[in-house]
């Protein structure tokens, strides 16, 4: 297994847990080494209790661990709390424990956090101590702390707080364990960012040039990314009233000819349902990120959850072809992105990108490999290459071998387009012609079978054969991959599969890996197995059933091998 | 009559419905701007009114009810040569598109939009609209409407709308004229025309109107905020059309967008080296 440490650092909002797992993260990364960082927040400005946990191994790293090593208490009081899930071996740091119960642990180890912030320079400094201490536990060099904090902070505030990483680092001298001292290797540069900001990113790099949304946790990052990092590519924001005028503004821009795309929940994601489907019916491209939390209702508003497959799969009234991918990586939430604006305008059809609270938070060092530059294909047609009728009218929705209908945009000289919500001709006026009718809905009908013979085949890992095999869709893929390496380990011949493409279903494919496995099982953020379901519709399999977890929090490897195992 | 904008489409209207005067004024006013048909785009959203734009010869998009303006906007801030006119009915732009005609009006696109105002749910065969009168009784509401009506043009001025009139069906003329000059309004232009409705709405017909309008007299000064909403106010024994409220100073909304402008989105390019700047401030490198 090598080296695996898993730090745990906590507190309430406002106190800096996010700036020191952060800047933990990048130590490592400083040290040559790799990391995987989770956020477990409350839905709350200030207080509460977060948690911000980075585990740091030799190899990239793709799923938490539930048991810390490490656990640097910003806050005292939350000890009790945490404490079950500190490691038998591991530590915690925290202010002297005066009168909390449960601190007389011998893990426990106090330390002066605010006394030496304030020797800093303010109290406020206390996260900053911590990741003094943290770091010598891990043996990182005092100048490369040094180092990293200039590259987060500046001026007076920058010496303050390396004053405060350098008392803690000195207090800890002879009084932390030794055994979490990072081994030496060396630093690469790599990529550092969340699940969120690679999508956004995959889009902009994807050609998107619109982007409208309401902020809605947790896609909101995706929106915070878009209106950052498109400006300096053209890309046009604005956030919107509400989802409805979002997704309404984003078919408006695709309309006039811009790559567009949304991001928000799923409370959002039920507002834009009338628009999803008008897309689907104007042949508008546009993608819809659905960032999924747990419902019903407002739900856990910062938690995760995967309840929202058959909702993303099925939303929209109507008929009509639609593409859902569901990246279960960073790296792949920015290649997904690329590929869904690729796609939705090749086929003019609305594609969701499904991610979750636990995707959108995770934070990796990834390889610059993984994050191409990649070309932008414009379908946009002028010209002669326009289809016009005998009188030299536009046929928008042109009827056409494989349903695609060439898009010219509003301003095109020679032609008008003209796009309606009622069913239309070919000309794009409404009708209630029944035979035109039947001939639009299979029009429709064949883009969406030309778009599923490009569907990304889902990805295998282990054995082409075995005992058991286990599925998963977006968020789960690095955590199935490592309870797969668990099993294999103790002896069970177990594969994975992650689907990053949920429609069209790559029912045939699927359907073949399932016949090589004894037994098959799903794993899914939710109650009641809509992945598994999806499987039955589809390829008319049955798993043997579906490991779900529903309480808000991600899976970790450790505990879906041991689910495995109970059910063998 | 034959125009520029003319279409062979199908007439779905009822024999005198306010909709054929205000397809007309539509056209009328589309040629006095002067310009090409693949630059003018008619954006609407569901209802008899949403109908318009498939009778003009422009680019046209016909969306979901109540949602006009969250497309015409983006639209715009797509590709500002282009003309964005809104046209469609009163349920659609106040009623199920409420919020969309606040925020709108807030942001200040240059767009002017048509409202034609029967104060009835015409498409949907006669429910009474946010316009109607209180107490008048319609499908599904037939005790008569309790809520208060809309007021638009107070609305409009009260969020700082650069550009507030009212038009009348019935004068063809007229109602062109404001429209020219809404299209010409840099901003968001309202003009709520007053459109009987032959079938439905047996209290606010022709004749009801003809006695209770009248013509804004020609020292109203449209630059009077408060008088304008005076005016806007009127309601029953007097209405006044024509221009009520105008305000020039007010920037519009692509004008102070940072990234709105040429060349329009369609056109502009994707170029590898930019993205890989733009990845590369995400490379963690030390100093």
């Amino acid at each position: 297994m090598g080296f695996d440490v898993n730090i745990r650092v906590t507190g309430g909002a406002g106190q800096g847990v996010h700036t020191a797992g952060g800047l933990l993260s990048r130590l490592a990364v400083a040290a040559g080494h790799h990391f995987h960082a989770t956020q477990d927040y409350m839905s709350r400005i200030r207080g509460g209790r977060n948690a911000y946990s980075v585990r740091v191994r030799e190899v990239p790293v793709r799923a938490g661990r539930e048991a810390a090593d490490i656990l640097l208490a910003l806050d005292a009081a939350h000890v009790p709390h945490f404490l079950p899930s500190v490691s038998p071996t591991g530590f915690v740091l925290c202010d002297p424990p005066a009168a909390v119960p449960g601190t007389a642990d011998r893990r426990v180890i106090a330390a002066p956090l605010r006394e030496l912030a304030v020797a800093a320079g303010s109290p406020i400094l206390g996260n900053m101590v911590g990741t003094g201490i943290v770091a010598r536990a891990l043996g990182i060099p005092a100048e490369t702390v040094d180092r990293v904090l200039a590259l987060e902070f500046k001026g007076d505030f920058l010496e303050k707080n390396r004053k405060a990483a350098r008392l803690g680092a000195e207090w800890a001298e002879g009084r932390v364990p030794e055994a979490y001292r990072l081994p030496e290797a060396a630093f690469h540069p790599r990529m550092i960012l969340s699940g969120n900001e690679a999508l956004a990113l995959g889009a902009v790099a994807g050609g998107c040039k619109f982007a409208a949304g309401y902020p809605m946790t947790p896609g909101s990052s995706i929106l915070l990314g878009l209106s950052v990092d498109g400006p300096p590519l053209g890309l046009v924001f604005e956030q919107a009233e509400d989802e409805i005028a979002a997704l309404n503004m984003a078919i408006g821009a695709s309309y006039a000819g811009a790559r567009a795309m949304v991001a928000t929940s799923g409370g959002g994601f039920a507002l834009m349902a009338e628009a999803l489907s008008l897309a689907g019916m104007l042949e508008t491209p546009v993608v819809a990120a659905l960032a999924m939390r747990p419902g019903p209702a407002t739900g856990m508003p910062t938690r995760t959850g995967q309840e929202d497959l058959a909702f993303a799969l099925s939303a929209g009234h109507g008929e009509f072809p639609r593409l859902v991918l569901s990246p279960g990586s960073v790296e792949e939430a920015y290649a997904l992105a690329h590929h869904a604006m690729e796609m939705s305008e090749a086929y003019q059809v609305p594609c969701i990108l499904l991610t979750d609270q636990y995707l959108a938070d995770t934070v990796v060092d990834a390889d610059p490999g993984d994050f191409p530059a990649l070309p932008v294909n414009r379908r946009i047609v002028r010209g002669n290459d326009v289809p016009r009728d005998a009188r030299g009218r536009y046929l928008r929705y042109a009827l056409t071998g494989d349903g695609v209908s060439p898009m010219a945009v509003p301003g095109e000289p020679g032609i008008t387009v003209v796009v309606d919500s009622d069913e239309h001709t070919e000309d794009g006026h409404l009708t209630e012609d029944h035979a035109v009718r039947i001939a639009m809905v299979e029009k429709r009908t064949r883009k969406g079978e030309a778009l599923a013979m490009q569907t990304l085949p889902p990805l295998l890992a282990g054995p082409p054969d075995g005992e058991v095999l286990l599925i998963g869709f977006g968020s789960t893929k690095g955590v199935i991959a490592e309870a797969r390496e668990i099993l294999s380990a103790e002896g069970v011949a177990a594969a994975a599969v992650h689907l990053r493409q949920v429609a069209p279903f790559p029912a045939r494919t699927v359907s073949e890996i399932l016949d090589r496995y004894r037994t098959a099982f799903t794993v899914e953020n939710n109650r009641t197995g809509q992945l598994a379901r999806l499987i039955r519709a589809e390829t008319g399999r049955e798993v043997a059933g579906a490991i779900g977890r529903f309480d808000g929090l991600p899976f970790t490897p450790g505990e879906v091998s041991e689910r495995v195992k109970e059910r063998l | 009559m034959s125009g520029i904008f003319d279409t062979d489409a199908e007439n779905a209207w009822c024999p005198g419905c306010g909709n054929v005067s205000i397809l007309n004024a539509v056209k009328k006013a589309l040629e006095r701007t002067g310009k090409p048909r693949h630059e003018i785009v008619l954006v609407s959203g569901i209802g008899q009114a949403a109908k318009l734009p498939h009778r003009v010869d422009v680019n046209v998009f016909n969306g979901l009810h109540g949602r006009a303006l969250p497309a015409a906007l983006a639209i715009r801030m797509a590709n500002p040569s282009l003309t964005v006119v809104v046209t469609s009915g009163d349920g659609d732009i106040y009623g199920e598109g409420g919020n969309h005609f606040v925020h709108n009006i807030r942001r200040n696109p240059d767009i002017a939009v048509f409202v034609h105002d029967n104060q009835v749910y015409g498409l949907t065969k006669g429910q009474p609209s946010p316009t109607s009168d209180p107490g008048w009784a319609g499908s599904l509401q037939r005790s008569g409407v309790i809520a208060g009506p809309f007021p638009p043009l107070a609305a409009a001025i009260a969020l700082g709308c650069g550009f507030v009139a009212r038009g009348l069906a019935a004068d063809v003329e007229f109602t062109a004229d404001l429209m020219v000059r809404a299209i010409a309004h840099k901003g968001f232009a309202l003009v709520d025309i007053l459109q009987p409705c032959v079938t439905f709405n047996k209290k606010n017909t022709y004749e009801w109107y003809g006695k209770m309008v009248y013509k804004l007299p020609a020292d109203h000064d449209t630059a009077d905020r408060m008088r304008a909403f005076e005016r806007a106010l009127e309601w029953g024994e007097r209405i006044p059309i024509g221009v009520l409220y105008r305000r020039e100073d007010r920037p519009c909304f692509e004008e102070l967008h940072p990234c709105v402008g040429d060349p329009p989105l369609h056109a502009r390019e994707t170029p590898a080296e930019a993205v890989r700047d733009l990845l590369r401030k995400r490379l963690f490198t030390l100093p």
